[in-house]
């Protein structure tokens, strides 16, 4: 048998880097490699045509996001959109950590099972399916409007889903129904890590269930809730575009398209890649800056960083 | 310890190979990764991969037609369908520089492809073929229209016709006015002067029958949001199809007069903006659907099925509700005229009806050969006969006078069970599923000496002389609408031309999009308007966001687009 002359520690350094190798792999290929569509951003493509073929063009597809006051406008009011949904997200992103927080004090444990299921089993339901749900009940002969009219309560149906009114409270709600159970269970793995012993002991110092949880629990949790929060705060300008996609109509349009869904919008069916990818370029950028404020911020605040 | 260890390195040795794989470029660049059924041997079962523009259905052929193609050819017809998976399936596959084994294009598409070497060129063997003998002319001028082409042929123009680029050889021309006759009759047959009169006569049948039997309501009108961007359109397909009623045809972003002039589609003037205004009226007058702003064509289509619509503006809408009862008991759909309009048709489609046929430049010889085996059969009378008549002995049976009699007329409409001899499962699910033809259903089979669409065979005229049809030529005094248009001098005939047109740069192609759907958000909306003074102060609203998107550009590209087609035009006239 040869012998090497590497040591024992150098032996395990390398097999502890080949451990780690296939995740390097796959953040290399799956995280870094796509960065190169980004060159699509500076040039005139436009498929057939291969990239090798397609003139340079510089920034132009960026000037012409802003060339007018049009364009500016409706980038306005894609940002607007996108802040405001993604900011009642956020300002109800506690809505979760309460939801586990009630869940775990049912005492009567099938119910409690019951309770859990059913909340979760919509975040594996499609949005396409939440939508022709939506339409069939919501739709202008769809349920409610029809049992509305049998009663007598209207006579022309209720616009549900091409009314703006509330829309962005009613994304929420959609978003909400679809995730809260599923956002819960990271909570309730939070709350089943803090101590038993603190809660006997405020048991026996006599503390009311209200004060446990305001007292034991609550602070037992917020570690979890801030790092999440922070998390969401990143992908502040990502709230996805499914469930827009499947709820835009002309008449909502402008206040659901976000961000996402104007990039897609953009590059599908019209080939306006060089122009989308240039928006999602600045919207990574931004989005990595918004990253970096956060862990600042987590450091100001809490004196620990998330990254 | 051991043993962990050991399961811990295969882990890690099958994680990397599964990344690996996944990387792995197909060897197999012929086939462009048609998964199953797929073999290139002589004589086997071949899966041809359609990339077809024209198809509603993506998936492998069913039913009686899967049976047609593959008793004659071994054949299986893999349908890839952008109108189902998104325009997005052209741009991706032709990026990796294969689109298909047999491509149906857009004409600009299949120009962008012909020149990235993505088409095959079938020179060599095109005239081989007798089919494609009879249509050498028209085959020639669309390749002579490619730019710098030196006599090769790439493509094959889609329902082309053996009759003439200026003649109109229809009963019913592709978009008019019509109402259902018994129901006409019922409000008293009155004259409608013009887009008012019809809504008043809409709005009179809607009082007359407010519901079905079973209790559904009906509608002057029931309209669909997804076709609209289709077909390459700007504006809403409900509008822009109706504006051919005022002798107008939406050249994209521009307004072909019958005066052979341009105007802009957002011009007060033009017929975008009267057949909009229509649409808004009849919304406050409470004869629209109120699901027409969300639902799709299937619904509305349901709905035309249940009698619950009022107006029809498509000739194959009659398809959907006229079965040969109907038209005996004279409540069947029928042109009405309305006086003040003038109606544009495209004229035969001699040269095609804008779409190419072609061949994929990656396929080998073998399959080229079965491919081009199979396209001669398509386009020869009896491959013809299959797509637009039907099965013999279920569709149709010959006469002992030697004439077609069509059975079971209501095939399509109710998905009548085929009979397992020919292949079994519902008839309209197992139809041909590519959806296009190379010879028109108008043109002359030869085998008959009749046209190939069933309603232009003498059996079934003399059949559908219903007193409906009686009564309609007493009072509009012509034997069918076509000929009534051209009797009364209201009939704008477009010649049929086959010219290149310029493909969008990547600028244009970014404003079209952006205009397009800035025209169909604005538009919905201003069908919903309140009043007139909303309605306007949308469409203001809505041509000084079409100017900030790039309209203006758009509209100079256009012009010098179709001014080339309207000059070959002129030529022919």
């Amino acid at each position: 048998m040869q012998r090497t002359s590497l040591t024992k520690k150098q032996i395990r350094g390398y097999r502890e880097f080949l451990y780690v190798l296939p995740f390097l792999i796959l953040v290399l290929i799956f995280s870094y490699y796509p960065l190169y569509g980004w060159v699509y951003a500076f040039f005139d493509y436009k498929p057939p045509k291969p990239l090798s073929e397609s003139t340079f063009v510089g920034l132009k597809w960026f000037k012409s996001m802003v060339e007018n006051e049009v364009k500016r406008k409706q980038l306005v009011s894609v940002l607007r959109n996108t802040f405001a949904m993604s900011g009642i997200s956020l300002f109800f992103s506690w809505f979760p950590m309460i939801f586990a927080i009630f869940l775990n004090e049912i005492k009567c444990k099938p119910y409690k099972k019951f309770v859990q299921t059913v909340t979760t089993l919509p975040n594996f339901v499609s949005w396409v399916l939440v939508y022709a749900v939506a339409y069939n009940v919501f739709s202008n002969s769809g349920a409610l409007n029809s049992l509305l009219k049998e009663w007598g309560m209207i006579t022309k149906p209720i616009d549900y889903l091409e009314s703006t009114s509330h829309i962005w409270f009613k994304m929420w709600l959609w978003l909400t129904w679809k995730n809260a159970g599923w956002a819960s269970i990271m909570y309730l793995a939070a709350i089943s890590g803090i101590d038993e012993e603190y809660v006997e002991a405020a048991k026996v110092d006599g503390a009311s269930r209200m004060k446990i949880i305001w007292h034991i629990t609550i602070p037992g949790i917020l570690p979890t809730y801030f790092v999440l929060v922070m998390l969401n705060l990143a992908s502040f300008l990502s709230n996805g575009m499914e469930q827009y996609y499947v709820f835009q109509n002309a008449f909502n349009k402008e206040y659901v398209q976000v961000l996402d869904l104007y990039v897609y919008n953009l590059a599908m069916g019209s080939g306006g890649y060089p122009l989308s990818t240039a928006f999602s370029i600045l919207k990574s950028l931004v989005s990595v800056l918004l990253l970096f404020l956060t862990n600042f911020a987590s450091k100001k605040i809490r004196g620990e960083s998330i990254i | 310890m051991k043993a962990k260890k050991i399961i811990s390195l295969l882990c890690v040795v099958a994680m990397s190979a599964g990344l690996l794989a996944g990387c792995g470029k197909t060897t197999d660049g012929g086939d462009g990764g048609s998964g199953g059924g797929a073999s290139g041997k002589s004589g086997g079962t071949l899966t041809l991969e359609f990339f077809d523009v024209a198809a509603n259905y993506q998936g492998t052929q069913p039913g009686w037609f899967a049976k047609v193609v593959k008793d004659r050819f071994d054949l299986e017809l893999n349908i890839i369908a952008p109108q189902v998976g998104g325009d997005a399936l052209y741009q991706t596959r032709s990026a990796t520089g294969n689109l298909g084994d047999v491509l149906i294009l857009e004409a600009g598409q299949f120009q962008e492809c012909v020149e990235q070497g993505l088409v095959k060129d079938i020179t060599a063997d095109i005239y081989n073929y007798d089919s494609f003998k009879t249509f050498k002319q028209q085959i020639d001028a669309l390749n002579n229209g490619l730019p710098n082409n030196d006599g090769k042929i790439y493509g094959i123009p889609t329902e082309m016709m053996n009759t003439s680029p200026t003649s109109y050889s229809q009963d019913v021309i592709y978009s008019s006015p019509q109402l259902r006759w018994n129901l006409y009759k019922e409000i008293g047959s009155p004259e409608i002067k013009d887009l008012n009169g019809l809504l008043d006569a809409l709005a009179a049948m809607q009082e007359k029958h407010p519901q079905t039997e079973s209790g559904d309501p009906i509608y002057g009108a029931s309209l669909w949001p997804d076709w609209d961007g289709g077909d390459d359109m700007i504006g809403i397909a409900n509008v822009v199809q109706l504006t051919t009623w005022y002798g107008e045809k939406i050249k994209q972003s521009l307004i072909l007069k019958p005066d052979g002039t341009f105007i802009p589609l957002t011009d007060k003037k033009g017929s975008y903006y009267k057949i909009l205004k229509f649409w808004n009226d009849a919304y406050n007058r409470g004869l629209v659907d109120p699901d027409s702003f969300s639902q799709g064509w299937n619904e509305a289509c349901a709905k035309m099925q249940n009698g619950q619509v009022l107006l029809f503006w498509y000739s194959w809408q009659q398809g959907f509700w006229n079965s040969n009862d109907r038209l005996k008991d004279g409540s069947a759909f029928i042109f009405v005229p309305v006086k003040d309009q003038k109606y544009y048709a495209d004229a035969d489609s001699f040269f095609g009806s804008g779409r190419v046929w072609a061949i994929g430049s990656k396929v080998d010889d073998e399959k080229y050969k079965r491919i081009m085996d199979f396209l001669s059969w398509y386009a020869s009378p009896e491959g013809a006969m299959f797509q637009h008549d039907g099965i013999e002995g279920f569709n149709y049976e010959k006469g002992a006078d030697g004439r077609l009699y069509q059975k079971n007329d209501n095939a399509l409409m109710d998905n009548l069970p085929v009979p397992a001899e020919y292949g079994g499962g519902g008839y309209q699910d197992g139809n041909n599923a590519i959806n296009q033809w190379i010879v028109s259903a108008n043109s002359t089979n030869p085998l008959t000496n009749e046209p190939y669409a069933q309603s232009y065979w003498s059996t079934y005229k003399e059949l559908m002389m219903t007193d409906m049809k009686k009564e309609w030529q007493q009072k509009f005094g012509a034997d069918e609408p076509a000929e009534y248009m051209k009797k009364n001098n209201v009939l704008v005939i477009s010649p049929n031309v086959s010219v290149a047109l310029p493909v969008d740069t990547n600028d244009i192609a970014v404003i079209r999009n952006q205009c397009k759907v800035a025209v169909n958000d604005w538009s919905w909306r201003m069908i919903k308007a309140a009043d007139d003074a909303e309605f306007d102060s949308m469409w203001d609203k809505m041509t000084t966001e079409l100017d900030g998107l790039g309209f203006q550009d758009l509209m100079k590209f256009d012009k010098d687009k179709y001014t080339i087609e309207l000059n070959a035009k002129n030529a022919v006239k």
